[in-house]
């Protein structure tokens, strides 16, 4: 059986060509129904987020699903296949297993480490599943890749470093915090920016927002979204002293936070630290308000510093990755080729024991009369010369399933003793 | 000291002592509903207080401040009232906080100048002794872990603040974490020791009558507990947390390691 993946992703393909080839939620079970009708095709998984879309296939020996895949994708799509083939990789058996798994460990990821992938991978192939388009081969290998992104995780602590700003602000957040879900966020200013960097903050657990803009509307609106509470721009200042974060996105081209002020509201609040997210540019805290004792101030070039190292240390986790991911390409390569020695074990075992009984029966009657206890004696004797017949090619085939060329021993195997026919 | 004076200011001592009952659960709870209790408890004790040190005046001819024991006393009674004036003028609750205790010890000193009779029993001695040793011993054992968590705020707080990377971990508590921490082994730490003060107070006037207060290991004691006093009080009324708290555990850290030390084999180094 072999396996392989054909697919494109971020490096291999702009975002374009992604977009119109991907696959939603909705058209998945019937695109893996057609996928698994044409030729060649055992079992089948379509893998389709913003980065990547691949599907994995299994077919027989002999097949070549390369091509049949390169067809369906371009089928599914209407575009032609020689305008995609460009775009698309092509991975087989030990590379393909190598590939999956360092997509499952977020090795292959546009930011390494990210843990989305991974759930993505799960959804996959739940729907496959689901549809009956794996089992068997795939499901053997599938299941061990989510082994491997597991360990990968566990043993590298590859996804603990944050590494974009919403991320590493709510990171820092829970550094001082613990858990946000009853702390007090104030949003300064109802950009692009700030909603990315509240939702982030929602995911975390607050519930407690608080929006502020000189426009009034946009900070109903944002206020809205995310269930908060609009505070009006003048008053901004009095509510501080009930805020624990406090993020500012505000187009004024001076500061909005003075030390002096941050002084007097931490008097207010006796002294209960506050972190203060700066992602304005122009700044709107004066970074003075940093020498505050509690008070913990990053700008937007603070929190990209921090997410920089963050990004240094996952690569340096992901050499270790990589090394995990190699070992265990290696042991499912050697589990899947015994898997493909077992049928002519098995076979061969079949194959000697009706020998052996079509021989028994042949020289039954010119024995003559024979005790119970003789009787055993020879199915003994018989059963024993065959298993140490056998002994030599089932060492032979299981010593070979490891290797690279050891279908060309299995096969000479299989004529010798006829276990085709 | 004149022996009704002496009755009038143990018992007024012992109404002080509700004070400080409400003082400690406020440390320990940040609560109590002690106060109203405390605060008449607190004013009975005055007005026995003061009967007795007119009394010891009148029966000794002179003001009575004569000695450590009277300075004491008396300081205790000024302290009080200037703590009801400031309640009734401005209703300064929390300052009860440092003012409690502080009245109760310096009235149980001033009530431990006239001599307290012998031990009953030996065995009473040795207990009420190991009663006092254990009392500091689990002080300090909260003490420590005030402290060591003081060095990791104190770690943390620093690369937080100088913005260097530092990955959150399910291990590593947060910076709140670390301070609900601080003020939790202090609180308790605070409550044993000044229970373990009482206990080593009177145990020292039983056994050597009015001798004790010259003891240096004594004052040393004394001047630890005065300081804890003082630190409680910051943290629970002028929001001393974060880093001024993490440094004042260490700072309070290294007094108690000289007091034990004093109590040790090690005073020989430390005393003349």
């Amino acid at each position: 059986m072999k396996f392989s993946i054909t697919g494109l992703n971020h490096r291999s393909a702009p975002v374009e060509v992604r977009e119109g080839l991907a696959f939603d939620a909705r058209s998945l079970g019937e695109a893996l129904t057609d996928l698994l009708r044409r030729p060649g095709i055992a079992e089948g998984l379509i893998l389709s987020t913003c980065n990547r879309v691949e599907v994995a296939v299994t077919s027989p020996d002999g097949e070549d699903p390369r091509a049949v895949v390169e067809e369906f994708l371009a089928a599914r799509r209407g575009v032609d296949v020689g305008w995609l083939a460009p775009y698309l990789y092509h991975f087989e058996d030990a590379e393909a297993i190598r590939h999956l798994f360092r997509v499952a460990a977020s090795l292959d990821s546009m930011v390494v480490g990210e843990p989305q992938i991974l759930g993505q991978l799960k959804a996959a192939y739940a729907a496959a599943k689901a549809h009956g388009a794996v089992g068997g081969w795939m499901e053997t290998i599938l299941t061990r890749a989510f082994g491997v992104a597991k360990r990968v995780r566990t043993e590298t602590g590859i996804g603990e470093n944050p590494v974009s700003i919403s991320s590493t602000a709510v990171d820092l957040a829970r550094q001082i915090f613990g858990s946000l879900a009853e702390r007090r966020v104030m949003v300064v200013g109802a950009g692009k920016m700030a909603e990315l960097a509240v939702r982030h903050l929602r995911s975390a657990g607050v519930t407690r927002i608080y929006v502020t803009n000189r426009t009034l509307e946009r900070a109903r609106a944002m206020a809205e979204a995310f269930e908060g509470v609009v505070v009006e721009y003048d008053r901004f200042l009095d509510a501080l002293q009930e805020m624990d974060i406090v993020l500012t996105s505000s187009g004024a081209p001076f500061y909005l936070l003075r030390k002096e002020q941050v002084r007097r509201v931490m008097e207010a609040r006796r002294n209960r630290p506050v972190f203060l997210i700066d992602i304005a540019v122009p700044r709107n805290v004066d970074p003075a308000v940093n020498e505050l004792d509690n008070v913990f101030l990053y700008d937007i070039d603070d929190l990209q510093r921090v997410a920089d190292a963050n990004m240094g240390e996952r690569r340096k986790r992901a050499q270790l990755a990589e090394r995990i991911v190699a070992e265990e390409v290696e042991r499912m390569v050697a589990r899947l080729k015994a898997r493909e020695v077992t049928p002519t074990i098995v076979g061969l075992q079949q194959r000697f024991e009706q020998i052996r009984q079509a021989e028994l029966a042949r020289y039954r009657s010119r024995l003559g009369p024979l005790s119970p206890e003789q009787l055993d004696a020879l199915e003994g004797l018989t059963r024993s010369i065959l298993a140490k017949l056998a002994h030599g090619p089932i060492t032979e085939l299981r010593r070979q399933a490891g290797r690279p060329d050891g279908f060309e021993v299995v096969e000479l195997i299989r004529r010798i003793f006829r276990l085709d026919e | 000291m004149h022996e009704l004076s002496t009755l009038w200011l143990r018992a007024a001592a012992g109404f002080y002592s509700v004070g400080l009952v409400h003082a400690l659960l406020l440390a320990l709870r940040r609560t109590s509903r002690l106060f109203p209790i405390a605060l008449g408890a607190f004013s009975v004790g005055i007005v026995l207080h003061a009967v007795s040190l007119v009394e010891q005046g009148v029966a000794t001819g002179h003001f009575p401040a004569n000695n450590f024991f009277q300075s004491a006393s008396l300081c205790a009674l000024l302290s009080a009232l200037l703590y009801v004036f400031v309640w009734w003028r401005y209703r300064v609750r929390n300052l009860c906080m440092f003012i409690f205790p502080l009245v109760f010890v310096l009235t149980l000193i001033g009530a431990l100048g006239s001599p307290v009779g012998r031990w009953a029993d030996e065995g009473v001695r040795d207990a009420w002794l190991l009663v006092h040793v254990a009392l500091v011993l689990a002080g300090y054992a909260a003490l420590t872990v005030a402290a060591v968590a003081s060095i990791a705020y104190l770690v943390r707080e620093r690369q937080l603040k100088r913005k260097l990377a530092l990955p959150f971990s399910a291990d590593s508590p947060a910076l709140m974490t670390l301070d609900e921490l601080i003020g939790r082994g202090l609180a308790l730490g605070f409550v044993m020791i000044t229970l373990g003060v009482v206990a080593a107070t009177t145990w020292a006037a039983v056994e050597s009558g009015t001798r004790w207060i010259r003891d240096p290991r004594i004052l040393i004691s004394l001047g630890t507990w005065a300081l804890y006093l003082l630190m409680i009080f910051l943290r629970a009324t002028a929001g001393w947390r974060g880093r001024k708290a993490a440094v004042m555990v260490v700072a309070l850290v290294g007094c108690s390691v000289l007091t034990w030390a004093a109590h040790t084999s090690l005073r020989h180094l430390l005393l003349p």
